[in-house]
């Protein structure tokens, strides 16, 4: 279904389709084999509009720079094998991203061990995801959509980063279909329609940690509103100077009236302190005073000895 | 990025090679395609960045591909409207095109086909595909400068050899260095090599520690001397070459002589084959009238004098080893946009504006004050690199 390289002397890959694995909101993924060297892949298809003058911009910066992030071959960051583009359909071009084969996301891996995980397992599942969130920061990428579903876990339960750095290609698609995409792992800022920066992913695993306790996402909101008091009925509503200060916030501060406080405490009873500590680092309203994923890796939590519960 | 070097026996075996084009020939092929694209990057106002990027990705196509299979001026435009777009400058296609039939004779420019919009459109797959969407190209600009700023000695020499060192990585893009060693070392040797040629040696340097027996050592590893006198003789063998004889050269570029400065070290290598290496060769060549560049330096280079070499030639241009009738600078060398703004014409678009003539008794090469030079060394082409090269 998809072909790389080209005629001349070089090496010519094809993958073969053997069942659809996706289930996101922008592509396509299917597991496909390397009918050369035999080797599973995940192989994402996307498409892309050409423009009058071929292959958009945006999409190629994007793309070069997963090429170029992929040669730093990091443990955390799913591996980019190759990128070939298929047939052109109309206007559009298909594009297939080869990604190395993940057994299975965090969201699977969640729902196939209904009696949770053992803290130390927790503490290094929450280690892997923020060092991989840390090298993308550090190559200043914003991943955006961090969720158990773009999280893999390898079958030695590593974790490894998918589904990120193609923000302006998908814009382009999400005004095509009308997907929905879930609020549940959105940071205030995102879903008040501010401006936003590094400190959404971080908002981001400070659920996926709180989850990997409870077994079930934290904030489920079905519209960004509902989302918004999900939030503030749990963390707590931000005093009237903290609420951002601009005309055209869609939200009104006092437009919320929080009903059945709860703290995460008592939502994740088994949560250790330091864990608790840590996620509350990271689930400020104001990004400003989220910790960051560098300072995250040295919270007490991942430098307490390794405790079984 | 990984995967891309080559050692020399598999740059003389190429797509091109196995499809009966010979060394020299595709050697002539890469050289002109690189010149192309710079001219016509410079002549669209593109950045010395994306010129090179489209440079490299010109490069790397001709090692999957045949110039017999596919035209190198298409290729050439394809890759710089791809540069440009990966390097956030994007031009239009069809302007790339238009400036390209400018610069083209007929007989080139129907490669194109009948739609050559369409025909560029359709390669930029094959050209990604071809160079596995790396786009991202590193040059040995961004070393050059971070290198300089380290090294301590008099400003106005260092900025000069600064300069020098520019126009020898504008240049090297005419060979196939980039396919051979990484920017960094790239940057070390014609960093070297200007500072051999326009007597700016390093003494001392910032960060220099006791372990630390040149200033390179600081930023590269096991680089020999031979491979940096390799590296630059590359470079300086572009200004020896005798211009194509083919007849639709045209216009004949005016390269059209012999001269071939002589290499820092082993100036009496005479790999050409030509005994008249370092015959007449003078410091005080002709002025070389400046010429407008339309091209800013880019902001984020530091401002150094131009027009360095204005009234001091460039060292490169006082050896002239043809007889007489023949004689007359060297080729200057050819330039893209960059901080050493166009001190020199570019020598394939533009006739060196300067008059041939150097006195035939002049003082000798000023590289080697004390006694006479060492001999030449064997070249090695062992690569210490990249002992694998890429599969
Ligand atoms: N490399 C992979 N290995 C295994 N499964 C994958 C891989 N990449 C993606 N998937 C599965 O496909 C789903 C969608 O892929 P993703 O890259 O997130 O696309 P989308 O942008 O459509 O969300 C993921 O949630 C995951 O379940
Ligand atoms: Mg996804």
């Amino acid at each position: 279904m998809a072909q790389s390289g080209s005629s001349m002397g070089e090496r010519t890959s094809t993958y073969e389709a053997i069942n659809k694995i996706g289930r996101g909101a922008y592509g396509t993924v299917y597991r496909a084999r390397d009918k050369q060297s035999g080797q599973e892949v995940a192989l994402k298809k996307v498409c892309i509009p050409l423009t009058d003058d071929g292959i958009p911009m945006n999409t190629l910066r994007e793309i070069a720079l997963l090429k170029q992030l992929n040669s730093y071959d990091h443990p955390n960051i799913v591996k980019l094998l190759d990128i070939c583009h298929g047939q052109q359909i109309g206007k559009d071009i298909m594009m297939f991203l080869v990604f190395e084969h993940v057994e299975q996301d965090l969201a699977m891996y969640i729902e196939k061990h209904p009696k949770g995980f053992a803290t130390t397992q927790i503490r290094n599942m929450s280690r892997e995801i923020i060092t991989g969130v840390d090298f993308l920061h550090s190559n200043r990428i914003i991943h955006r959509d961090l969720k158990p579903q773009n999280l893999l876990v390898t079958s030695d339960g590593h974790i490894k980063l998918a589904d990120f750095g193609l923000a302006k290609t998908y814009d382009f698609q999400m005004k095509l279909t009308s997907v929905v995409v879930t609020l549940w792992y959105r940071a205030p800022e995102i879903l008040l329609g501010l401006p936003y920066a590094t400190p959404v992913d971080i908002w981001s695993v400070g659920c996926i940690i709180v989850e990997l306790y409870t077994l079930k996402p934290l904030f489920c909101g079905k519209s960004e509103n509902e989302q918004l008091n999900e939030i503030l009925r749990i963390i707590g509503k931000p005093s009237k100077e903290d609420w951002p200060e601009v005309d055209n916030i869609p939200i009104k501060w006092n437009s919320f009236d929080i009903e059945n406080q709860v703290d995460i405490k008592s939502l994740a009873p088994n949560m250790c302190e330091t864990a608790y500590s840590l996620v509350m680092d990271m689930l400020f309203f104001d990004p400003t005073k989220r910790t960051t994923a560098l300072k995250a890796l040295n919270h007490e939590f991942f430098l307490e000895e390794p405790i079984n519960t | 990025m990984p995967g891309w070097y080559y050692d020399k026996k598999e740059l003389r075996n190429t797509p091109s090679a196995a499809d009966g084009i010979d060394y020299k020939t595709e050697m002539r092929y890469r050289k002109k395609g690189a010149r192309f694209i710079i001219d016509t990057g410079m002549e669209m106002d593109l950045g010395y960045n994306t010129t090179a990027t489209g440079v490299v990705y010109f490069h790397r196509f001709y090692m999957f591909h045949s110039f017999k299979q596919f035209p190198r001026y298409v290729t050439a435009c394809c890759c710089l409207f791809l540069a440009g777009k990966v390097e956030e400058t994007p031009k239009k296609c069809k302007d790339i095109i238009r400036i390209a039939k400018t610069n083209l004779d007929d007989l080139k420019f129907a490669t194109f086909g009948d739609d050559p919009k369409e025909e560029v459109m359709i390669l930029e797959r094959i050209l990604l595909q071809t160079i596995k969407f790396d786009l991202q190209v590193e040059h040995p600009y961004q070393y050059l400068l971070k290198y300089a700023k380290c090294l301590k000695g008099d400003k106005a020499k260092l900025e000069k050899m600064v300069q020098m060192a520019w126009t020898f990585v504008n240049d090297s893009l005419c060979t196939t260095l980039c396919l051979q060693w990484e920017p960094e070392i790239i940057a070390v040797a014609l960093m070297y090599l200007a500072g051999k040629l326009s007597k700016f040696e390093v003494v001392d340097w910032v960060g220099r520690t006791p372990k630390h027996l040149r200033w390179w050592d600081m930023f590269v590893e096991d680089v020999t001397m031979d491979l940096l006198e390799d590296i630059c003789h590359q470079v300086l063998d572009l200004y020896s070459q005798p211009a194509t004889k083919s007849p639709s050269q045209s216009p004949p570029p005016p390269g059209q002589r012999s001269a071939r400065p002589p290499s820092p070290t082993t100036p009496q290598n005479n790999r050409n084959g030509n005994g008249n290496d370092k015959q007449a060769m003078s410091p005080e060549t002709p002025s070389i009238p400046p010429i407008n560049t339309k091209i800013p330096p880019p902001s984020d280079i530091p401002q150094f004098p131009y027009q360095t070499f204005t009234n001091v030639p460039p060292p490169l241009a006082s050896y002239v080893s043809a007889p007489p009738h023949l004689a007359g600078p060297p080729p200057p060398p050819p330039h893209l946009a960059g901080p050493p703004p166009n001190v020199f014409p570019s020598f394939v678009s533009h006739p060196p504006p300067f008059p041939p003539v150097v006195p035939p008794n002049a003082p000798p090469p000023p590289f080697y004050p004390n006694g006479p030079p060492p001999p030449a060394q064997p070249h090695n082409s062992r690569r210490p690199y990249f002992p694998h090269p890429p599969t």
